[in-house]
């Protein structure tokens, strides 16, 4: 049973499940399916064939030093830590500006999208750079506040694990917006006026009415927010100055200098395994808070 | 099911299949692709060699970048290379050999006017010499050796060095006291001791080679170790060659190229012995090339900018890529866990 796009939308009554019958729907959805299949699923499958690999014969050992390599776990573990503060920085903040855009008039409302949808022109390596003209140590932002004689020296902002989640909130934060966004303005504005007239708060209002209905579409914003933040590349190697190790970092020497592409798959593999798991334990959530809600 | 048929059914399955059987159907070779750095190095290798090389053969030449090492394990791989030449480090071209990705060259069929010994490997042509040197700001305390790049307290400042122990290992022995000569094989406790030392004083462990001149630039580091093209002649931006890492740039034939791919290649390498075709190239990226008639070629005011000259060629050192293809693989973990604690 799979009731996956029900996340990305508040969950409305009358959407009846529709049963056209897969044979109809196969020429459209079948070029999908063979890249799918061919282009995600056969590389993966040659992963794990890789990390399984060992001088032609099949084997554990690619799994074993890892185990017997603390380093790799440990990498791994650093990568969920800044993933994890990464997620909780981008949801406060986007979901404060998402809530405040669905206040504003339509045509202000329109210009301020624009406005977030407009750093996807701009490629992530350009953006990762210019933290480095704002925050750097002869940066805007330095340069100001020694101006202004509030600092002595200038603030470490770069190379540090708070550059990295500077860099990687601002490049994430638009796919936390727009879903959010989209659901809020969905929620349907009677349950708050009802509220509202029985005498709620409101306070009450937003947390007891609003909120609740915007879970879903956070929680799957969330979900795709710490998937990508788990594979992040560039913004953690410029603007973390090689002091916040990352998975995908010590995967490209692994893949690209080394290259032990063996080990590699066994650590990516055990990267996919922990993914899983979160994924999991999120369809759990998801489950028991809709469970609740019904 | 063995394996080898699976990781062929694999392989016609997946992302590699559409490649299989694309090379051979071709017998008279038009075009040789190299793999190599890029940048302002394609585009010496296009003034320098290419040009010259199509207009006497007819055969153009195709460059393709970067020149991840991984990328040639992939080619060869794939048993069906398209890509002839592939640009690799000395360090890379030791870890090629012991892989078995590299094919050798039959010298006798090349052309080739005299080079430096060292150019003329087994398995590859060197074609560009570099370092890997300190830089500084123009406005800070110029040092003089490793020892003063690291000393924090005589010459105030952050520093930036590779994130890379091929390079900041040596580096740190030298600053210790180490003599060039003495450098190998690596005594990894000391180096490693030197680091836990100064990293307080390095703010970034540089990745790519385009990190250190913009740090110095920006002033957000006052000392940085880099690749010297990136650095000489850079407004603003003082170096020295003293006790630098001198390095070599090889093109190499990819293991499995056909009869065809490799007599074209062979006749490629013949451009890259030519000083006068070395000189061009060096106008765009200011590397040397590997003839020892070079230095006379260029104009005098710029002879100390290159890695070979004379002078400055006998203060740098070369690494022991031998040690390194025997080491590389434990180094590298104490490096990843070194990393976890800056």
């Amino acid at each position: 049973m799979d009731r996956g796009a029900s996340t990305l939308g508040p969950r409305a009554a009358g959407t009846q499940p529709r049963s056209r019958g897969w044979k109809a729907a196969l020429p459209f959805v079948g070029p999908l399916l063979v890249l799918v299949v061919l282009g995600f699923n056969g590389p993966i499958l040659l992963i794990v064939n890789y990390s399984f690999s060992a001088a032609g014969t099949y084997s554990f050992v690619n799994y074993q030093e890892l185990a017997a390599t603390p380093v790799f776990l440990r990498v791994i573990g650093n990568t969920f830590r800044i993933t994890v503060l990464t997620t909780f920085v981008v949801a406060v903040l986007g979901y404060i500006l998402a809530y405040w855009i669905t206040s504003l008039s339509e045509r202000t409302r329109n210009i301020v999208l624009a406005l977030v949808v407009v750093t996807f022109w701009v490629s992530v390596l350009v953006r990762t750079y210019a933290w480095i003209v704002v925050l750097g140590n002869a940066g805007l932002v330095n340069r100001t506040l020694l101006w202004a004689g509030a600092i002595d020296a200038p603030i470490a902002f770069l190379y540090n694990d708070l550059g990295v989640i500077i860099g990687m909130a601002n490049i994430q934060m638009p796919l936390l917006i727009l879903p959010l966004y989209a659901a809020m303005i969905k929620v349907d504005q009677r349950h708050l006026q009802a509220a509202a007239s029985l005498g709620a708060s409101e306070r009450t209002i937003f947390w007891r009415v609003f909120f609740p209905q915007t879970i879903p579409a956070l929680a799957s914003s969330v979900m795709l927010v710490v998937i990508l933040c788990l594979g992040f590349y560039v913004t953690p190697a410029i603007l973390g100055g090689g002091r916040v190790p990352m998975v995908a970092n010590m995967l490209d020497t692994y893949i690209n200098s080394i290259p032990r592409w063996e080990l590699a798959s066994a650590v990516s593999i055990v990267l996919l395994l922990f993914t899983l798991a979160l994924f999991m334990i999120y369809r759990r959530l998801d489950k028991w808070a809709s469970g609740e809600e019904a | 099911m063995e394996r080898r048929t699976f990781n062929k059914l694999l392989l016609a399955g997946g992302a590699l299949g559409p490649v299989v059987g694309f090379a051979s159907a071709q017998s008279q070779v038009r075009e040789l692709r190299i793999n190599e750095g890029g940048g302002l190095n394609g585009d010496a290798i296009d003034a320098g060699y290419a040009k010259p090389f199509t207009e006497k053969t007819g055969i153009k030449v195709v460059r393709e970048s970067p020149n991840n090492f991984g990328k040639l394990r992939a080619l060869v791989e794939s048993k069906s290379t398209t890509t002839t030449l592939f640009e690799l480090g000395t360090a890379s071209l030791a870890q090629a050999k012991a892989l078995g990705l590299v094919e050798k060259i039959d010298w006798s069929k090349v052309d080739a006017l005299p080079v430096y010994p060292e150019a003329k490997d087994d398995y590859g042509i060197g074609y560009q010499y570099y370092s890997t040197l300190m830089a500084w700001r123009t406005d800070a305390k110029a040092p003089k050796n490793w020892s003063d790049f690291f000393n924090a307290k005589d010459f105030p400042g952050k520093r930036s060095i590779p994130d890379d122990p091929v390079y900041a290992l040596p580096m740190a022995l030298l600053a210790s006291g180490v003599s060039i000569e003495k450098l190998y094989p690596l005594d990894l406790d000391a180096a490693f001791k030197k680091l836990e030392e100064v990293k307080k004083d390095i703010s970034v462990w540089w990745k790519a080679g385009a990190q250190p001149p913009q740090l110095l630039r920006d002033n957000e580091v006052q000392y940085a170790a880099s690749y010297s093209g990136r650095v000489v002649g850079q407004p603003g931006i003082s170096y020295t060659y003293n006790q630098a890492n001198l390095n070599i740039g090889y093109l190499s034939i990819v293991k499995g190229s056909s009869q065809a791919q490799i007599d074209a290649a062979y006749k490629f390498m013949r451009e890259l012995t030519d000083p006068k075709n070395q000189v061009v190239a060096a106008d765009i990226v200011p590397y040397s090339g590997n003839s020892p008639d070079f230095e006379k070629l260029i104009d005098k005011a710029s002879t100390s900018k290159f890695p070979t000259t004379a002078d400055n060629k006998k203060v740098q050192y070369f690494n022991d890529y031998d040690w390194w293809t025997a080491n590389a693989d434990s180094v590298q973990k104490r490096w990843q866990q070194f990393a976890l604690n800056r």
